[in-house]
């Protein structure tokens, strides 16, 4: 069974250097991913599934929670680093809302690289066709040094 | 006091188009058509205007219609404001101009589609489509949007042309930066910029980086003019105007003159300052100090040029040989400029050289200052003045 | 306010610095595979840490763990946020009290969670949480407020701490009320603004519409005149016609607009003017290379291209070598 613990590669600290870009991720937003995604997380703000609550606020229509953008912005760098990578901080400023209909991409480029601790820094900007910049931030995730393989 | 306009000024030649509903024409077109017929009326040719006097309604820029008839250089552009009580109010800007002479030959004009465009009778509605408008249009679709990025399209043609490299730039940048750290007023006041900040700012637009944008700010400038008679009795020194002068130049356009022979020329700053040292009966070695319109740091260093501190492309080693500085041949936007003291559309630079010749300057106290230049922007029509001590 | 109403309010607002709005307290649920099943299918986030227990049992964990990210979805109140509303507790009287003074409207502006150890299913996540700080009173972009942060904290059921989260929040006094958005307002992905067309340049746009760059000439004196103006500038012509350009240039100036980002523009365009065979020049951008590659007196060749979903513009690509 040991073909299955490979099948899913995770980079090693040696792997990284400061300025390596991670492969970017679009998201396309939908009515089903907002809703879905603030269920998933259990945020029953009506702006996440009432469009009329959320048009009384100004906006066109419902629109994503922060635990979903937090989620994405999770799954974005581990997709990158690896099953083994343990999160140590998810860390994201907020910007412009995600409305159904935008397309988000998610972009990173690793910032900081302690061989010594194995922690990676990544600058994670997500940003929607529409309104532009919705999230950034940084992660830091600890990757397995080359002498624990 | 009585105004001493009489019979100082003429009307030679006047001009009408077809008047009709649907003039099938632009406004612009109107505008060209009755300024030839008025030409052709008097005998002059486009090459005899060099001003322009129109309503602040009107929607034709005076140097869209200069390029359209082929008109040179221009000395003088006014407008006025509310409506029809421009009719006259155009004319009294004329007059102005040509009784002081400011210029010689001036077009007092207004051309409109009043039926086929924009209705007064439908009130204020609809898309105006303005010559402003049209012109943007020839770069907004490219993403070309900035006061930066036009600014940087001038800046790189410079730098290919002379040499100069961001080092002048930088000069400009933590010259004018260091004044402003004196500078209590001064948005930057206590606040150095180290190279590496300059060096390592963002790109904006290329060659331009954060730290040779100005900044944007809320504020306000005011200067009070009045005869030299009543100027001897209020509280402070006079400081006289000596010299004052606009210029368009030839294929000029707002921000874009980009049809020209050579771009980073800004012939419009040549005219102003031939026209404002003649008017002066000075000259550049006669000016002490400047305060040079600085919305972006090249600005400052085409000016120099341009006002013959320099020749074309000497201007990086005048401002490395420290001539800004405060003890150098020309201390220049010495609150600290648009760059690092406030951006008030460079009227701030006119009470920081009217304060230059008071001796009040913040960073140039008690130095006998006698004549400072004060600069308007670059890459448009623009002008400048020499400022002195009221005798 | 007047002064001293002010002051009164911030010593009421400040008090609130430092107040638990809950001690620690229990998930109704403890960590299961369940929820983080349901999450892990929306985020589309396959990580086989999560999911996978035959992977998990081999991997340097032993067993599957929740996503970190999840921390503080296991104390979520639930349902009755939308039912009966959110249940009152300091932080919410809090809120409450700045929107009684007119600082209606709410922000989340960051969140920092911070990791310290894994969660996995069986555990049972607690969590308490105090007012950490509230600022002075601050004018922003959206209106003048006060920024107020929560600090909460997650340990499991044998009280090792999992981790913390900050919460920074803005309260503030809107500038504009928000207009209640139109009923069904379509999101239209925008596109580069257009040129306004008039009579004297709605020609030249419309022959691009159709692929084609014109350049105006004068029928009297032959003058090339660009952009278009209704009479020749050196004879004073009113008759013009036009020719089409080859669109073969010449680089006379160059920039790249790195900011600010404008909605329906490509990142970073490059801008040029270039001087065209013809001796015209036109501002265009230069596309298909880098921006380093770009230089003044650079050969360029161009096309008439469909840029977004509403727009025709002449594009520029370097010229090929002896072409």
């Amino acid at each position: 069974m040991s073909a299955a613990v490979t099948e899913y590669k995770t980079l090693h600290v040696a792997d990284v250097s400061v300025g390596d870009k991670l492969p970017s991720l679009d998201i396309d937003v939908t009515s089903g991913l907002i809703v879905g995604g603030a269920l998933a997380t259990r945020d029953f703000e009506p702006v996440h599934h009432d469009k009329s609550v959320a048009q009384a606020a100004g906006l066109p229509d419902i629109f994503m929670n922060i635990l979903t953008s937090q989620g994405l912005m999770s799954r974005f760098v581990t997709d990158w680093s690896g099953p083994e990578a343990v999160i140590k901080s998810l860390d994201v400023k907020l910007g412009a809302p995600n409305l159904p209909g935008m397309v988000m991409t998610i972009n990173g480029e690793v910032t900081a690289c302690d061989a010594a601790t194995g922690v990676v820094e990544v600058a994670v900007t997500g940003e929607n066709n529409i309104w532009g910049m919705h999230m950034q931030g940084s992660v830091q995730v600890a990757l397995p040094r080359g002498d624990q393989a | 006091m009585t105004a001493n306009i009489r019979n100082k000024s003429v009307i030679v030649g006047v001009g009408n188009t077809a008047f009709s509903k649907d003039s099938g024409v632009s406004e612009l077109s109107l505008a060209v058509q009755a300024i030839k017929a008025a030409l052709d009326d008097a005998g002059l040719s486009p090459a005899d205007l060099d001003g322009f006097a129109t309503f602040t309604l009107d929607h034709n820029d005076e140097i869209e219609v200069a390029r359209t008839l082929g008109c040179g250089d221009l000395t003088f552009w006014g407008r006025s404001h509310y409506g029809g009580g421009a009719a006259t109010g155009s004319l009294h800007q004329a007059v102005m101009a040509v009784a002081t002479g400011m210029a010689e030959c001036v077009a007092v004009f207004r051309a409109l589609n009043g039926r086929s465009g924009q209705r007064y009778s439908q009130g204020v509605s609809g898309n105006i489509l303005t010559a402003d408008a049209i012109h943007w249009g020839w770069y907004m679709p490219y993403g070309l949007l900035t006061p930066a990025s036009w600014t940087a399209m001038l800046t790189q043609r410079w730098m290919h042309q002379t040499g100069v490299t961001k080092e002048a730039m930088f000069e400009v940048a933590s010259t004018t930066r260091n004044y402003a750290v004196n500078n209590p007023a001064a948005f930057f006041y206590q606040q150095p910029l180290s190279r590496d900040d300059y060096f390592n700012a963002r790109m904006i637009a290329d060659p331009l980086q954060l730290f040779d944008c100005c900044q944007e700010s809320d504020g306000g400038s005011c200067v009070i003019v009045t005869t030299p008679e009543r100027a001897r009795d209020l509280k402070q020194p006079g400081v006289a105007v000596r010299g004052v002068a606009q210029a368009a130049g030839e294929e000029q356009e707002q921000m874009t003159s980009f049809y020209r022979e050579e771009l980073a020329a800004i012939t419009e700053h040549r005219i102003a300052a031939k026209n404002c040292y003649a008017m002066a009966d000075l000259t550049p070695a006669d000016i002490d100090a400047a305060v040079l319109y600085d919305a972006f740091s090249s600005n400052v260093l085409l000016q120099l040029e341009a006002w013959q501190f320099c020749d074309y492309g000497e201007a990086g080693e005048f401002v490395l040989g420290g001539a800004l500085r405060p003890d150098g041949r020309l201390p220049t936007n010495t609150h600290g400029g648009q760059l690092s003291e406030a951006y008030i559309h460079g009227v701030n630079g006119l009470v920081e050289a009217t304060r230059l010749v008071r001796g009040q300057s913040v960073n140039q106290p008690d130095k006998q200052v006698d004549h400072v230049l004060v600069t308007s922007g670059v890459g448009i029509p623009t002008g400048g003045a020499l400022l002195g001590r009221l005798d | 306010m007047t002064p001293e109403e002010q002051k009164a309010f911030e010593d009421k607002l400040y008090a609130y610095v430092g107040v638990e709005v809950c001690s620690r307290k229990p998930a109704k649920d403890a960590v299961n595979e369940t929820m983080i099943r349901h999450w892990t299918e929306v985020m589309g986030d396959n990580n086989p840490a999560y999911t996978d227990a035959q992977w998990a049992a081999q991997s340097r964990r032993g067993k599957t763990i929740a996503p970190p990210a999840m921390m503080y979805v296991w104390n979520q109140e639930g349902y009755s946020v939308a039912s009966t509303g959110r249940a009152s507790d300091p932080q919410t009287d809090m809120v409450e009290m700045l929107t009684e003074h007119g600082f209606t409207g709410v922000l989340g502006t960051n969140v920092k969670q911070e990791y310290f150890k894994e969660a996995s299913p069986g555990d049972t996540v607690y969590v308490e949480m105090v007012i950490d700080n509230i600022s002075e009173r601050k004018a922003t972009a959206r209106g003048a407020g006060y920024f107020f942060e929560t600090l909460a904290t997650f340990s499991d059921q044998n009280g090792d701490k999992l981790g913390t989260q900050r919460f920074r929040v803005l309260k503030f006094i809107p500038q504009e009320q928000p207009a209640a958005a139109a009923a069904d307002d379509k999101l239209e992905v925008p596109t580069r603004i257009p040129s306004p067309r008039g009579h004297d340049n709605g020609w030249w746009w419309n022959a691009v519409d159709e692929g084609k760059v014109l350049i105006q000439r004068c029928t009297d004196c032959q003058t090339l005149r660009h952009p278009p103006r209704p009479m020749c500038g050196e004879c004073q012509s009113m008759a013009w016609d036009s020719i089409e350009s080859t669109l073969d240039g010449e680089v006379m100036s160059f920039t790249c607009l790195r900011h600010p980002k404008i909605p329906g523009y490509p990142a970073d365009p490059i801008c040029a003017v270039i001087k065209l065979a013809e001796g015209t020049n036109i501002v265009s951008n230069v596309v298909g290379c880098d921006f380093e590659d770009v230089h003044i007196g650079m050969k360029v060749t161009g096309k008439v291209e469909q840029v977004d979903e509403k727009t025709m513009l002449p594009q520029f690509y370097p010229a090929q070598a002896g072409a």
